[in-house]
């Protein structure tokens, strides 16, 4: 109830923002001029048809009109105001028009790369054909219609070198980023992102709504990223928010409404009731049979399951908690204007996705705004407001064996969802050796679990032109940020083996974050003859306080009223934690000729994180390029458009590694003495005062041509980077007190080929348009802390990873699973494993002393979890009004450590299993697929072991979309479009999991173990796009 | 508009200043306390003392199974259906421990933070502002309680690392290696020597739970008695009796939180249910039968563990009339499934106000305990005096029993021997004492004698699945427990206990 009140007060808040809209556009539009009539027709250069729809613009105004089906257009202008004549795939052309004779305007196809687009980089933009390290720039158009509820969706399969992952289908949950290969095993490898020249950190979260993007650029090499010094290491994602454009006004108007659903394909299959009563029954009896040596009698089979054609529920628990059709919708609404003085935008949102799993979903409100004005030619300042307020009720704990999501997999499907009389059965299974489970409906239904996420982001600056040359740029950026979460489970919700009534608990935090930063950038621009000149100076400071309050409270006198007062038992803590970090950095870009091309840049920058005696450091790097296209010796009329050779080096730093990792602290612990609480304290970890950054050293060597008539762009990039210094907690022996300490040690390597091209042309009346790429990444470790040295993280029954040097980061790790012992003189013929019984795997003696010992020394290397080779595909096309676009992505040479089959797939009788497991071993005349082992005992089956090791490699269609766009004049809009869209498609792999890139930690040393997560859907949407 | 945007352009600048304060990199956790600025004074050190007590709690929540699982007087209930436990809990019951054990890890890591913060304390005191009174109590309870814990880690793991100074790297930690028992006795001797003349024989009410003069002799009686030292255990556990301590008149009494810290009690870890303090104990859940529910803990929702069960072996040794078996062992809960009775531990089991806290307290050294390595002691020496004789007889007596006499020395010796096990069971010490008591050979000989009953007819039924061929075969290499697998990894040098 309480949430719907405050869904009807913000959407009050929506409607009057809306209104306020439309007044100020109808108050703005009140001034006109003296015009004349021009006209004209409009054709294309390479089809000499008319285009019908083209835009034609009276430069630097908003006046503007569509051409008809036969080109021709008619437009009020001031004598001699040029005219902008703009279509989608043709290159924009301005024209002056000379005297009362019609116009003809032949417009020519756009480039495949445009070497003149302005492109963000740190601290300030350079045109594409100026760049000399590695900064690639998504192309927004080709993923418009992807309904993203999240801006690293709209990453995925774009760009060469940078892979996105979606780990879990949950509403709202951000991608998982990496750029250029996991370089860092102790520190976080997310990159840093940018927000209109604002690092806000490795974590974009939902600060930015996807329809209010600009543009997104990624700077993958040194010499882009090193200016962000200590937090380059893992790339950086610059993303530049929506401003108005001088000369436009524009209102426009987006809805999408979608479903989702998870398509039958991407559904674990498991045992229905009837088979799961017979696999009890004949894991019951095969170990009489084998262990007591003689046929049971049916009366010795317990009741619950000696006679399982007479089961009568099946329960499919995994489709219970799905929520089919669930809707996805967004709305945007954008205002812009812009005049020689001042531009002004102004955007609200609105999303709501209902989870696939029953009562789960994400609302946001969102709102951005932009304001920029000149006061008079030296003066320039502006603002840009980013808010947001989302309500994620995300839940219980969905992801993994022991949530929601990998339980229904387990439990006993012969147990109803309610009781005869409507209520739910809250407790399933939890008799003759089953499992018991809470009701995961009940669990999705009654358990409160909602998180509240406020947010503004705001930056402001002034720049000040002088001298000429100079321009000097001082801004302020701040991000507010409130988040609470409130978890209640009432008091009818079961355990696991503890069925309910159990105690009511609860759960709420609340935290408050500010991060302010201050910029100052001086930059010199200066072209004298064939040189040019561009220096940049900047000084920088930036400090984040995070500050919590958390409170839990259990026995309460009912589940009325979930709040901590009426707890009868409680707990309080509070937090407060920041950091804080300044930096003076510049940048020199020369180019002589536009031939040869120099850049330089350098950092110095302190951390409140690092120990006293390294509290500062250094990042340089260099760069050159060469535009051999330029030089005379190349011929200008053949097939070659543009070349461009191009290395850079340099270092950058990775400071993820915690606040104060370099100090010790105590921590609490009490004792009890004469019968009272006694207060106490312990050390709590070694400290490191020589801590420091984590260094990458990278080295890149790119080639962008452009060829058959500026149709076709390539870029091809090796790079490699090395990490140094690496943070890493390094294990120590245990009598010095600890376990670990954080330290510099270890050396990672990432070296890899990114290729990535873009072709665009017209047949006939049909242009079409692609971009691909593909990424092939090495990773290898050089050095942990001696030769000899690994580290392996995992348990016995759970996957090991290990990283040895020379090989891969985080390499799954087991025993190899050599077959399946058929007999008992089969088992006394292979080397000793205590306790085989027939129907266990038989593993390989690795160290071949004759005995598989029941640790990890006879363990190997099984898999490896990263890819050989990913990449992705776009394909569109468009045909008068219709336009069609593609996405494909993948990745292959890789492998998945199922884990959830620990669980789906164990024989002990005690969860529901697999459809599979009727493959399984029975006897030596049954033995099933010779792939799954049977149920006689639990021991040699259930270790990391390399039978749990799929291969992983899968190709997603992962969204099509068609549109049709509407434009006639006679309608009140400028364009009118439609469009509907097919999301995560089609998914082809051979993997039996629902989705190959699941991963329980989301990667470092412990990447890809599937313990089965909330299931990605495939979503249907429709939508429009209106511009008035 | 222009004169908003001017006024803000200034105000813009203004903000800008904020940045350039001297600490501005300058950051600590203000949540906790900085190390190097604490153990100033009495209250800090005294605090670090009692984080020190803290960490014992957690020594003794696992002690059972190291202690007594391993040993003869207790095995588990068996679980057919979750076998994730096997290898971590199952494997000291039936001796098939191996050095990846997480257990065995936990519990040496545990044994070296606490005794890190001991050496830490002991270190930094030397600079605070103490009194040379307080200052030897202090060392006192420090350098007993690190007695203690080298007592237990050179019986768990024989030859270990001894460590009496705080690291000053952490590279340091590569240069130390494992030391022969002697060496490791000899410190412990020298550190119980400490404690014995620094600490008081009591505390005000508010420090009961301290070590005290008596705990320091009780445990170094105990180490000589392991090291076969009789003439130095009997004239250092005879001087304990002269510090006030009394048999409590009821068995039962002496495990009763009601009734904690009794005349009985020389040490006992402290804990505290019925709170939200945190310091609760909740042994019975572990302990109680696996499918008792609420029957043993009272609470319904319990969901215990069904571990360090009561053996046959151990229940059938009570002599009839004896009164410590009703007050040790319950025989009352019926498994539903195969109808019989699962016996469980009652020493611990006792009302508390809310589920899954409970206010029992561990008992570490006791008076009884103290009676019976005397008579043990003067026996090895003299042979059957008055002396042992009362001393024996005193702890029959509070059982119900009559009084022994006229029995030659290894009559005596068994007599005694078997008294320890039934009046100290549960209580953490049968491994030890096996182990100090017989040879080698005798302790495998015996041992396995116990495995082969408990694997013919388990105290608690296996439904069916029949143990491991190499299950209960004890070997004598695993009288010590391996050095944990990951600290080889980290220090090759460090060496494994033959056999693992």
């Amino acid at each position: 109830m309480n949430s719907s009140a405050k869904l009807n007060s913000a959407t009050l808040l929506l409607r009057a923002i809306v209104l306020f809209c439309f007044f100020s556009i109808t108050c703005s539009s009140l001034l006109f001029a003296q015009n004349t009539t021009v006209s004209g027709t409009v054709s294309s250069a390479t089809t000499t048809l008319p285009i019908e729809g083209a835009t034609v613009m009276v430069k630097g105004t908003t006046t503007g009109v569509l051409t008809d089906p036969q080109g021709k257009f008619t437009i009020n202008a001031a004598p001699g105001a040029a005219l902008e004549i703009s279509y989608i795939g043709y290159e924009t052309q301005t024209v002056t028009p000379a005297g009362k004779a019609p116009l003809t305007v032949i417009l020519k196809t756009a480039a495949a790369k445009d070497l003149n687009e302005i492109v963000v980089v740190g601290y300030g933009t350079q045109k594409r054909k100026d760049i000399t390290g590695s900064v690639a720039s998504v192309d927004l158009g080709a993923v418009k219609d992807v309904p993203a509820a999240n801006p690293g969706r709209l990453l995925m399969g774009q760009v060469s070198g940078v892979a996105v992952k979606q780990l879990t289908g949950r509403p709202g949950q951000q991608m998982e980023i990496v750029v250029r290969g996991l370089s860092s095993l102790g520190a976080g490898s997310q990159p840093l992102y940018v927000v209109d020249g604002f690092p806000i950190g490795t974590s974009l979260d939902y600060a930015i709504n996807p329809n209010d993007i600009e543009n997104i650029t990624i700077l993958k090499d040194a010499v882009s990223s090193a200016i962000y010094g200590a937090r380059g290491s893992n790339g950086v994602v610059l993303i530049t928010t929506k401003s108005a454009k001088t000369g436009r006004k524009s209102l426009e108007f987006s809805a999408n409404y979608g479903v989702q659903n998870i398509p039958d394909s991407r559904r674990t299959k498991v045992l229905t009731g009837e088979e799961f009563a017979q696999f009890k029954k004949d894991n019951f009896m095969d170990k009489i049979r084998y262990f007591q040596n003689r046929e049971p009698g049916i009366d010795e089979v317990p009741l619950d399951y000696r006679y399982p054609e007479q089961t009568k529920t099946s329960t499919n628990w995994f489709n219970e908690i799905l929520h089919n059709n669930a809707p996805f919708q967004n709305y945007n609404l954008t205002y812009s204007q812009g005049t020689q003085d001042y531009h002004s935008l102004f955007s609200v949102g609105y999303l709501k996705q209902d989870g696939v799993l029953k009562y789960t979903n994400f609302e946001q409100f969102s709102i951005h705004s932009n304001i920029e004005g000149k006061f008079n030619d030296f003066i320039r300042t502006g603002l840009n407001i980013n808010g947001f307020y989302a309500i994620n009720n995300v839940g219980p704990g969905t992801e993994g064996r022991d949530n929601l999501v990998g339980s229904t997999l387990l439990m006993d499907p012969r147990a109803p969802v309610y009781n005869a009389d409507g209520t739910f059965n809250s407790y399933i299974g939890g008799h003759d050796g089953i499992f018991g489970f809470p009701n995961p409906v009940q669990l999705l239904k009654e358990q409160l679990n909602v998180v509240r996420v406020g947010q503004a982001l705001a930056n402001g600056f002034v720049e000040l032109k002088f001298l000429k040359n100079f321009t000097f740029k001082t801004s302020v950026n701040a991000l507010l940020r409130y988040s609470a979460q409130k978890q209640f489970t009432p008091s009818t919700i079961s355990g696991e083996n503890a069925p309910a009534p159990r105690d009511a608990s609860e759960s709420d935090n609340a935290y408050s974050t500010i991060n302010i930063s201050a910029d100052q950038l001086l930059t010199y621009d200066k072209h004298f003859g064939l040189h040019q000149l561009n220096v940049l100076a900047g000084y920088t400071a930036q400090h984040e306080t995070v500050r919590g309050l958390t409170g839990t409270g259990s026995q309460y006198p009912n589940d009325l009223t979930p709040f901590l007062g009426l707890a009868a038992i409680r707990s309080a803590s509070s937090t407060e934690y920041g950091w804080s970090m300044n930096a003076a950095f510049g940048r020199v870009n020369y180019s002589y000729d536009d031939r040869y091309l120099f850049s330089a840049t350098f950092r110095r920058e302190g951390s409140s994180r690092f120990g006293e005696n390294n509290k500062f450091a250094n990042f340089p790097a260099v760069s050159a390029g060469w535009r051999i296209m330029n030089e005379k010796f190349m011929p200008k009329s053949g097939w070659l458009n543009d070349l461009k050779l191009r290395g850079s080096w340099g270092v950058t730093g990775n400071n993820n590694i915690g606040n104060y990792t370099q100090l010790a602290f105590m921590n609490n612990n009490n004792y009890i003495l004469g019968n009272n609480l006694a207060q106490g304290y312990i050390v709590a970890n070694l400290p490191n005062q020589e801590l420091k950054w984590e260094t990458s050293k990278q080295l890149d060597l790119g080639l962008d041509l452009l060829a058959f008539k500026n149709k076709f762009s390539f870029t091809a990039e090796y790079y490699k980077r090395v990490t140094d210094n690496m943070l890493l907690g390094v294990q120590v022996p245990a009598i010095s007190g600890f376990t670990s300490y954080v330290a510099n040690i270890g050396k990672v390597q990432n070296s890899g080929l990114e290729f990535s091209g873009s072709y665009r042309t017209n047949i006939g009346s049909v242009g079409f348009w692609s971009n691909a790429n593909a990424t092939m990444n090495r990773n290898k470790v050089l050095a942990i802390r001696g030769a000899n040295d690994q580290i392996l993280n995992g348990t016995f029954y759970g996957p090991y990873s290990i990283s040895r040097v020379g090989r891969p980061i985080g390499m799954f790790y087991g025993y190899k699973v050599l077959g399946i012992f058929n007999s008992d003189q089969e088992i006394k013929n292979s080397p000793t494993q205590d306790g085989a019984v027939p129907g266990v795997y038989k593993y390989l003696d690795a160290d071949g002393n004759g005995v598989i010992s029941y640790d990890t020394k006879d363990m190997v290397e099984i898999g490896n979890p990263w890819p050989k080779l990913s990449y992705g595909l776009t394909l569109g096309a468009d045909y008068k009004h219709f336009d069609i676009s593609v996405l494909f992505n993948g990745a292959t040479g890789f492998d998945v450590y199922r884990e959830i089959e620990k669980s789906t797939m164990n024989m002990d009788g005690v969860f529901n299993v697999l459809e599979d497991s009727k493959n399984r071993w029975r006897s030596a005349q049954n033995p099933g697929n010779g792939r799954l082992a049977g149920t006689l005992t639990w021991k040699w089956e259930r270790e990391s072991n390399s039978r749990y090791v799929y291969k992983g490699d899968f190709l997603w269609f992962k969204n099509i979309s068609l549109g049709y766009t509407f434009s006639k004049q006679r309608l009140p809009f400028k364009t009118f479009r439609i469009y509907g869209s097919i999301d995560n498609f089609l998914l082809f792999t051979k993997y039996p999991g629902a989705n190959p890139e699941a991963s329980v930690t989301g990667g470092g040393t412990y990447p890809g173990v599937d313990d089965e997560t909330y299931p990605l859907s495939r979503t249907f949407t429709l939508g429009l796009k209106v511009n008035f | 508009m222009k004169t908003y945007l001017t006024i803000f352009s200034l105000s813009l600048m203004l903000l800008l200043q904020f940045s350039c304060k001297k600490d501005f990199l300058s950051k600590t956790d203000p949540t906790k306390v900085d190390q190097s600025l604490f153990y100033k004074d009495q209250t800090e050190i005294d605090q670090a003392i009692i984080g020190n007590y803290g960490l014992l709690q957690a020594v003794a929540n696992n002690q059972w199974l190291f202690n007594e699982m391993v040993s003869d007087n207790t095995t588990f209930d068996f679980n057919p259906n979750d076998r994730g436990q096997a290898d971590k809990m199952e494997s000291f019951e039936t001796w098939t421990y191996t050095a990846v054990n997480p257990n065995i890890a936990t519990c040496y890591n545990l044994h070296y933070q606490n005794i890190y913060n001991i050496n830490n304390t002991l270190y930094r005191m030397q600079n605070a502002t103490l009194s040379d009174s307080l200052k030897k109590a202090d060392e006192g309870q420090l350098k007993f309680m690190r007695a203690y814990l080298y007592f237990e880690l050179v019986q768990y793991f024989g030859n270990v690392v001894v460590i009496t100074q705080p690291l000053q790297q952490p590279s340091d930690a590569w240069n130390y290696s494992r030391k022969p028992v002697d060496s490791v006795y000899a410190q412990i001797e020298s550190d119980l020597k400490a404690a014995a003349s620094g600490l008081p024989a009591r505390y005000s009410a508010a420090n009961v739970g301290r070590a005290t003069k008596g705990a320091a002799l009780a445990l170094l009686g105990k180490m000589y008695l392991t090291q076969k030292k009789y003439p130095e255990a009997v004239s250092t556990l005879s001087q304990v009796p002269a510090l006030g301590y009394a048999l409590a008149t009821n068995y039962a009494d002496v495990f009763n939180p009601v009734k904690k810290n009794g005349p009985e009690s020389i040490f006992e870890i402290q804990y505290q249910g019925g709170n939200d303090l945190g310091e609760w104990s909740s042994f019975i859940y572990t302990f109680a039968p696996r499918l008792s529910k609420g029957f043993v803990t009272g609470f319904a929702q319990s969901n215990p563990g069904g571990w360090n069960t009561p053996t046959n072996d151990l229940i059938n040794d009570y002599e009839a009339n004896d009164n410590r078996k009703a007050a040790s062992v319950g025989l009352d809960f019926v498994s539903p499934i195969t109808g019989q009775v699962v016996p469980y531990i009652k020493k611990y089991q006792h009302p508390h106000t809310i589920y899954g806290r409970t206010d029992d307290d561990w008992p570490v050294l006791r008076y009884a305990d103290v009676l019976l390595m005397l008579a043990e002691a003067i026996n090895e020496k003299d042979g059957p005096t008055a002396d042992a004789y009362t001393d024996l007889n005193l702890v029959r007596e509070r059982a119900g029993l009559p009084d022994v006499s006229g029995l030659d020395q290894t009559a005596f010796r068994q007599k005694v021997f078997h008294e320890r096990r039934v009046e100290l069971a549960f209580e953490n010490w049968r491994w030890f004492d096996l182990k100090r008591t017989m040879t080698a050979d005798q302790l495998t000989a015996f041992l396995n004698a116990y495995g082969a009953r408990e694997k013919a007819t388990p105290t608690v039924p296996r439904q069916g699945i029949p143990s491991s061929p190499s299950d209960y075969q004890f070997q004598s290499f695993r009288a010590l427990y391996p050095i944990p697998n990951n600290e080889l990894i980290i220090n090759k040098a460090l060496g494994q206990n033959q056999g693992y």
